[in-house]
């Protein structure tokens, strides 16, 4: 059974929206749609939900780079952010997006793109082994620390662990600490006696 | 991939049950026992009074991988449906899950270690995330459903919150999997492969009825949220 695909479409205009979701819907996927129809809106579900894809009109960030918005306001790894164009944009900032679809394309070719986006892998992140670091806060994690505590015993600033978290959880494909605990234990990054004083 | 047919009313339901054996979990939950004989769809539910017309697209859908029609959605009856769901939580958290526990605990107790209480604990944290989700649906969807079918209309709530929120619950046994097979250090064994096997298929039937929830459930409750606004309209 195929996964659920999480797709924002951030698209001020209705018709558009509605269009692109009816194209979408012929796929032969589960894909959940949520509709952004404002940049205030798009900051507020980039923030509770974790797209897989974001569907974007350059035109509602003001044609800010998608490096730029996962920088600023999306933060979550491993969405894939598609232009979704309307008027002419510029071609160096269109090849900044993963994919891009224009509303003159067919439904064939959006539905082909699409996929495309869907299936190419994360580049940013390999399946590599922890590094020393991450290890570390593996350890620390499975002790019950808070990011807050973990922070401040390594000298880091809190963003830095939470980057941290995020590259490990990838990376083991594990995303909860009771998972972690059963890593740890496995590959003796902690001494049985630190989970049994948590007890 | 061969093209899979759609089950109609005057199929036989043996057919249907051989040919697809998890249709038997489906059937359990409707209520309707074996040993059909010779008789239709149609007949099976007609005998035991349960609407044919939502066992057809609760089946359909678990036997092949398709588009819901419109059409399938409009005839769903959503008091069916939540029967339906209802005895499948009870399925999960009464007996599915408690029996993995158990064969879970039967081939970790050769060795009580750390290791394996990390283990039995993920599983049972797991399992209260299980509880949880799906005693949310029976404590507040559920009930915000029977309310609708009785034409009442519950203006603080409605089913896109559901949709919004409705996380896949078989997720973490997915993870759970790959945590054993990745990093349990066990000999291969005849009682861990069980159990494993006894986890991907509670993995599948978790996804297939998270699938019922969010393409079965959820638009036929959007069409009767829409028809009784438009009934609010009229009288007003």
């Amino acid at each position: 059974m195929s996964k659920q695909i999480k797709i924002a479409i951030a698209e001020s205009s209705d018709v558009i929206r509605a269009g692109v979701i009816s194209i979408l819907k012929r796929m032969n996927s589960q894909i959940l749609f949520f509709e952004i129809k404002n940049f205030q809106q798009l900051r507020q579900s980039v923030a509770h939900h974790n797209f897989d894809i974001l569907i974007l009109n350059p035109i509602l960030t003001g044609f800010s780079s998608p490096q730029q918005l996962k920088k600023e306001i999306i933060k979550s790894g491993g969405i894939k952010i598609i232009a979704l164009q309307s008027v002419l944009c510029e071609n160096s900032l269109l090849s900044q997006y993963d994919e891009s679809i224009s509303i003159f394309d067919s439904s064939e070719q959006i539905i082909s793109k699409l996929k495309k986006a869907i299936s190419s892998p994360d580049t940013d992140i390999s399946t590599e082994c922890l590094s020393s670091r991450e290890k570390e806060i593996v350890g620390l994690v499975v002790k019950g620390l808070s990011n807050k505590q973990i922070a401040q015993k390594l000298n880091l600033s809190i963003h830095t662990v939470i980057t941290h978290r995020r590259n490990i959880s990838t990376k083991l494909d594990i995303h909860s600490t009771s998972g972690l605990t059963i890593y740890a234990i496995v590959n003796k990054l902690i001494e049985i006696d630190d989970i049994n004083k948590n007890d | 991939m061969k093209k899979l047919m759609t089950y109609t009313p005057t199929h036989k339901m043996s057919d249907l049950a051989t040919q697809h054996f998890r249709i038997l979990l489906v059937l359990n939950r409707f209520g309707i026992g074996l040993g059909f004989g010779e008789k239709t769809i149609a007949e099976v539910c007609k005998e035991n009074n349960v609407d044919v017309a939502t066992f057809l697209a609760v089946a359909n859908m678990l036997v092949k991988d398709d588009d819901i029609a419109e059409e399938t959605i409009l005839n769903i009856s959503p008091e069916a449906l939540i029967t339906y769901l209802q005895r499948s939580h009870e399925y999960f958290l009464e007996f599915r899950l408690p029996e993995i526990r158990q064969g879970l605990e039967n081939v970790l107790t050769e060795r009580k270690n750390d290791l394996n209480n990390a283990v039995l604990n993920y599983f049972d944290e797991y399992v209260e995330e299980v509880r949880k989700h799906m005693m949310y649906e029976e404590t507040k969807v559920f009930p915000y459903i029977r309310e609708l079918i009785e034409g009442k209309n519950n203006r603080k709530y409605n089913i896109d919150i559901f949709r919004r929120h409705h996380d896949q619950v078989e997720y973490r046994l997915k993870e759970f999997k790959q945590i054993l097979i990745k990093y349990y250090p066990a000999k291969g064994s005849n009682e861990l492969n069980n159990v494993l096997f006894d986890i991907f298929n509670c993995e599948y039937d978790l996804a297939s009825h998270n699938k019922i929830e969010n393409q079965l459930l959820i638009p036929s409750i959007l069409k009767l949220e829409q028809k009784n606004r438009l009934r609010d309209e009229q009288t007003n």
